[in-house]
C-alpha cells in the first residue's frame, strides 16, 4: 500500500506494561483528515497510548504506523510527519518565542525560506508577537501553551498529537485552538486529541474512541456511540460505557 | 492525665509553633511518610555527633588560643574577617528565606485572610528567617566558645549574642531589601542576587584565606598588620570597625549595643513594614509574570541553522541567560583560586603547576557545562520526539559544553607555547584529551536531572562525581609531569608518576565506557 493511501494512524495490538497493563492490545485507526478524540476515565491509558504513538515509549508488542510508515523500523521518518504537544508544555524558559521556534525548525530541518515567515505568521495568529521580546519563563500558561502549539505546527505536521491541548486555556485562546484543529483537519491533516472537556470532543471529532484500562471499549461517531448505548449526550453515553462493570 | 501548654489559637506563640513544625517536617521528615520519619531520626543522631566532634576541635582549638590577648590585632583582624564573610552570608541566606517566606511559600494568602493581625504573620515570619539564617553558623562556631569555656575563657560566649544579633539585623535587611526588589525585578531575579551575594561572599572567603599567600610569610603580615593597625592607622586600636570583633570578643559595650540595635531592628522592621510587606506581596502577585517592558529592537531571527549549530546556539543560549547557574558554576572554579595563588606565589611562571592548574580547571569546567547541557535537558521529550538522530543531539550538547572551555583555554595555552614552547604544546594535549574525558564521562554515564538542581549534592552520583575527580585529577597530575619533563630531563620518578596518572586517566574512562548506559551500548 503506498504511503499516501495509508491512514495517518494504525495501531495494531498495541500493549504496554508498568506493572499492570497500562494499554492492553489496542486496536485503532486514525484516517487522513479526521479529527479523532480518545476519551477515558483517569489512568485509562491515554496519555500512554500518545506516548507510544510518538516514540517516547517503546511498546511491549504490537505495531505502530504513522502515516504508513513503521515506527519500529523507520522512527526518524515517522516522525518527520507528526507532532505532539502534551498538556505540559515542552518549552525552555529561557528562550524567547521566536528562538524555540528557531530550535524546533532546526530539529524537524524545516528550512529557513519556509520556517521563517510560517513562525511569524503562528505568532501573529496566536497572538504571541507583542511578546517576541521576551523570555518564554515569564509567560502565563496559556501563553506558553499556545507558544508550544505553534512550535508544534512550525514544520506544518501531517498528524497533530495533543493531549489534553485546552488545560489552562481562556476562553478566547480555547476558541483559537478549536478553529486552528478544524483547520488542519480540513486541508487535509489529522488530529487526534485526549481531553476530559467532553464537550469539545462532542463538538469537534469525527470520531470518539473510549478506553478503558487500556483497552478500546467503544468508537464510532457521535451518533454510533449514542445508538449503541441509548444515551443522550456524550457525557451519559462516557458514563455508560466508562462505569459499566 | 497530664496538661498539656498550648498557645491561644491565634497568637503570635501558637503561629510560631506551626512554623516550627513545618520547618521540622521540612526537614526531619522530608519524605512525608514513616521512612522519612526514620530518615529524621538517623539525621539528627548525625547532627549530634556532629557537634559532639565540634566541640572536641573547639576544646583543642581554644586551649591552644589561651594566651592571645583580646585586644591582639591579629585576633580582632581574623574575628572580623569570619565576621564579615558571615554576615555577608548570612545577608545571602536571609534574601533567599525571605523570599520563600514571602513570596514562593505560598501560604501567605491563607494567612492574611485569617482574622490574624498581619503584624503578628509578619513578627513570625522574620524571626523565622532570623533564626534559620542563625542557626547554621551557631551550630559550627558554638562548639568553640563552648570549648573555650571549659578553658575557662567566658569571653567566647559572646558568639550568641553577636550571632544572632547579626542574623535578625541580616533577617531584617533582607526582608526590607527582598520587598524592594521583589517590587523591582520581581521574586526569581531577587533569588538570583541573594546567589550572587552568596558568591561574592565566597570569593570573600577565599580572598581572605589566601591574604597570607599574598604577604608571603609571616614577617610581611606582621608588619603589615602592624602599619594598619598601629598608632594613626586605618585600623588602629580604637577604630569603631573592631566594635563587632570585640562584641564577640566578650566586650560587654559592643555586645549591648548590637543587641540593642538587633532588637530595635525588629521591632521596628515587624512594626512599621508590616503594611509595607502586605502592599510588596499584593503588587508581587498582580505584577504577573510577564514583564511589562517592551524593547522594540527589530527582531533577527535565525531559520535554517544545521542541527549542530542549532543546538549549540540553545545550549548556550540557556546557559548564558541564566545568572544562578553561573554563579553557580563560577563558584565552583572559585574555589580553585588558591591554585592561583601557589602558582604566582615564587618569582617567575611555574609552568608545570600552571598547565596542571589549567587542566584542572578546564576538566572541572566542561565536567559542569557537560552535564547541564547533557543531563538537564529541560524539554527532553521534545528532543525524543522529533527526527532528529538522538546521537547526533547528544554529539551537539556535548560540543556546546566543550567548546566554550577550549576557546577560554586556547589564550593561556597559546602564551605557553611561546614562552616554553615543549611544555607548551604538551600541556595543549592534556588540557584537550582532559576536556574530552570530562565530557565523554557525562556524556555516558551523565544521570538525567533539572538545572535547579546543580548545586545539590549526589546530583550527578556517587560513581560520576568520583570518575570525574579521578579523571581531573589523574590529566592534572601528567600536565604537571609531562610538562616537568618537558623543561628538564626527567629522573625516574617523573616518569614513574606520568605513566601512573596517564593509567589512572585511561582507567577512569575505560569505567566510565564500561559504566555507560544502555544507550549508548548498542553502537
Amino acid at each position: 500500500m503506498s504511503e499516501h493511501a495509508s491512514p495517518a494512524l494504525r495501531l495494531k495490538g498495541l500493549c504496554k506494561q508498568f506493572g499492570r497493563p497500562a494499554v492492553d492490545g489496542l486496536d485503532l485507526t486514525v484516517q487522513r483528515g479526521e479529527l479523532y478524540a480518545l476519551l477515558g476515565p483517569n489512568g485509562a491509558g491515554k496519555t500512554t497510548t500518545l506516548r507510544l504513538v510518538t516514540g517516547l515509549l517503546t511498546p511491549d508488542a504490537g505495531t505502530i504506523e504513522v502515516l504508513g510508515v513503521d515506527m519500529a523500523r523507520a522512527p526518524s521518518d515517522a516522525k518527520r510527519g507528526l507532532a505532539y504537544l502534551p498538556d505540559e508544555p515542552l518549552l525552555y524558559g529561557k528562550l524567547k518565542p521566536y528562538e524555540y521556534l528557531e530550535f524546533v525548525a532546526g530539529l524537524w530541518g524545516v528550512r529557513a525560506e519556509v520556517a521563517a515567515p510560517r513562525a511569524r505568521e503562528l505568532l501573529d495568529w496566536l497572538d504571541l508577537s507583542r511578546h517576541a521580546h521576551e523570555l518564554t519563563e515569564g509567560f502565563s500558561r496559556g501563553m506558553k501553551q499556545k507558544l508550544a502549539l505553534a512550535g508544534a505546527l512550525i514544520h506544518a505536521p501531517q498528524l497533530l498529537i495533543l493531549d489534553e491541548p485546552l488545560t489552562g486555556l481562556d476562553a478566547a485562546a480555547a476558541r483559537q485552538v478549536k478553529d486552528l484543529l478544524l483547520s488542519h483537519v480540513a486541508q487535509g491533516g489529522s488530529v487526534i486529541l485526549t481531553t476530559h472537556i467532553l464537550e469539545v470532543a462532542e463538538r469537534l471529532a469525527h470520531r470518539i474512541g473510549i478506553i478503558r484500562a487500556g483497552r478500546l471499549i467503544a468508537e464510532g461517531t457521535l451518533d454510533e456511540l449514542r445508538e449503541r448505548t441509548q444515551g443522550g449526550s456524550l457525557e451519559e453515553v462516557f458514563l455508560q460505557l466508562t462505569t459499566a462493570s | 492525665m497530664m496538661a498539656h501548654w498550648r498557645p491561644a489559637p491565634g497568637s503570635a506563640a501558637w503561629l510560631l509553633l506551626h512554623e516550627l513544625r513545618l520547618f521540622w517536617y521540612n526537614t526531619g521528615g522530608s519524605k512525608g511518610d514513616a521512612a522519612g520519619h526514620r530518615v529524621g531520626w538517623s539525621a539528627i543522631v548525625l547532627v549530634a555527633v556532629t557537634w559532639l566532634v565540634l566541640h572536641v576541635a573547639g576544646w583543642f582549638a581554644m586551649g591552644a588560643m589561651a594566651g592571645v590577648s583580646s585586644g591582639d590585632p591579629r585576633l580582632l583582624l581574623a574575628v572580623t574577617a569570619i565576621l564579615l564573610a558571615s554576615a555577608t552570608f548570612m545577608l545571602s541566606t536571609a534574601i533567599k528565606s525571605s523570599v520563600l517566606a514571602l513570596f514562593e511559600r505560598g501560604d501567605l494568602d491563607l494567612l492574611l485572610s485569617s482574622p490574624l493581625p498581619s503584624r503578628s504573620i509578619f513578627s513570625v515570619r522574620l524571626a523565622g528567617v532570623a533564626a534559620s539564617t542563625a542557626g547554621i553558623y551557631l551550630f559550627f562556631l558554638a562548639p568553640f566558645a563552648h570549648g573555650a569555656l571549659l578553658h575557662g575563657q567566658w569571653r567566647w560566649l559572646g558568639v550568641y549574642p553577636v550571632l544572632i544579633g547579626t542574623a535578625v539585623l541580616c533577617a531584617c535587611g533582607a526582608m526590607l531589601l527582598t520587598l524592594g526588589l521583589v517590587r523591582l525585578i520581581g521574586a526569581r531575579r531577587t533569588r538570583v542576587v541573594a546567589q550572587v551575594l552568596g558568591a561574592l561572599a565566597g570569593a570573600l572567603l577565599v580572598i581572605a584565606s589566601q591574604t597570607y599567600t599574598l604577604f608571603r610569610g609571616p614577617d610581611r603580615t606582621r608588619s603589615f598588620i602592624a602599619d594598619i593597625a598601629g598608632q594613626g592607622g586605618v585600623l588602629a586600636a580604637d577604630s569603631p570597625l573592631w566594635l563587632p570583633a570585640r562584641a564577640l570578643l566578650g566586650d560587654v559595650g559592643p555586645m549591648l549595643g548590637l543587641t540593642a540595635l538587633a532588637v530595635a531592628a525588629f521591632t521596628l522592621t515587624a512594626r512599621r513594614t508590616h503594611r509595607f510587606f502586605a502592599v510588596g506581596l499584593q503588587l508581587s502577585a498582580s505584577s504577573g509574570s510577564v514583564a511589562t517592558s517592551k524593547k522594540m529592537v527589530p527582531l533577527r531571527t535565525h531559520f535554517g541553522r544545521s542541527l549542530l549549530h542549532t543546538v549549540v546556539i540553545k545550549e548556550w543560549r540557556l546557559i548564558v541567560r541564566d545568572p544562578q547557574l553561573i554563579s553557580q558554576v563560577l563558584l565552583q572554579l572559585l574555589y580553585l583560586v588558591p591554585l592561583c595563588f601557589a602558582v604566582f606565589r615564587d618569582s617567575g611562571v611555574h609552568v608545570p603547576a600552571v598547565g596542571a592548574g589549567l587542566t584542572l580547571l578546564a576538566s572541572s569546567l566542561v565536567g559542569s557545562l557537560a552535564w547541564i547541557a547533557l543531563s538537564a535537558e529541560d524539554a527532553p521529550d521534545l528532543l525524543l520526539v522529533s527526527p532528529a538522530s538522538p546521537r547526533a543531539l547528544r554529539r551537539a550538547k556535548l560540543a556546546a559544553a566543550v567548546m566554550p572551555v577550549l576557546l577560554l583555554t586556547a589564550a593561556p595555552l597559546l602564551w605557553l607555547i611561546v614562552y616554553a614552547p615543549a611544555a607548551g604544546l604538551v600541556l595543549c594535549f592534556t588540557v584537550s584529551a582532559a576536556v574530552l574525558a570530562a565530557g565523554m564521562i557525562v556524556f555516558w554515564c551523565g544521570r538525567p536531572g533539572v538545572r535547579s538542581n546543580f548545586k545539590a549534592n549526589g546530583k550527578r552520583g556517587f560513581a560520576m562525581n568520583m570518575l570525574e575527580v579521578l579523571n581531573s585529577l589523574g590529566w592534572c597530575a601528567l600536565a604537571w609531569l609531562l610538562a616537568a619533563a618537558a623543561l628538564a630531563p626527567p629522573s625516574d620518578y617523573v616518569v614513574l608518576g606520568a605513566g601512573a596518572a596517564l593509567t589512572v586517566s585511561m582507567l577512569t574512562l575505560a569505567s566510565a565506557w564500561l559504566m555507560r548506559h544502555p544507550r549508548d551500548r548498542a553502537v
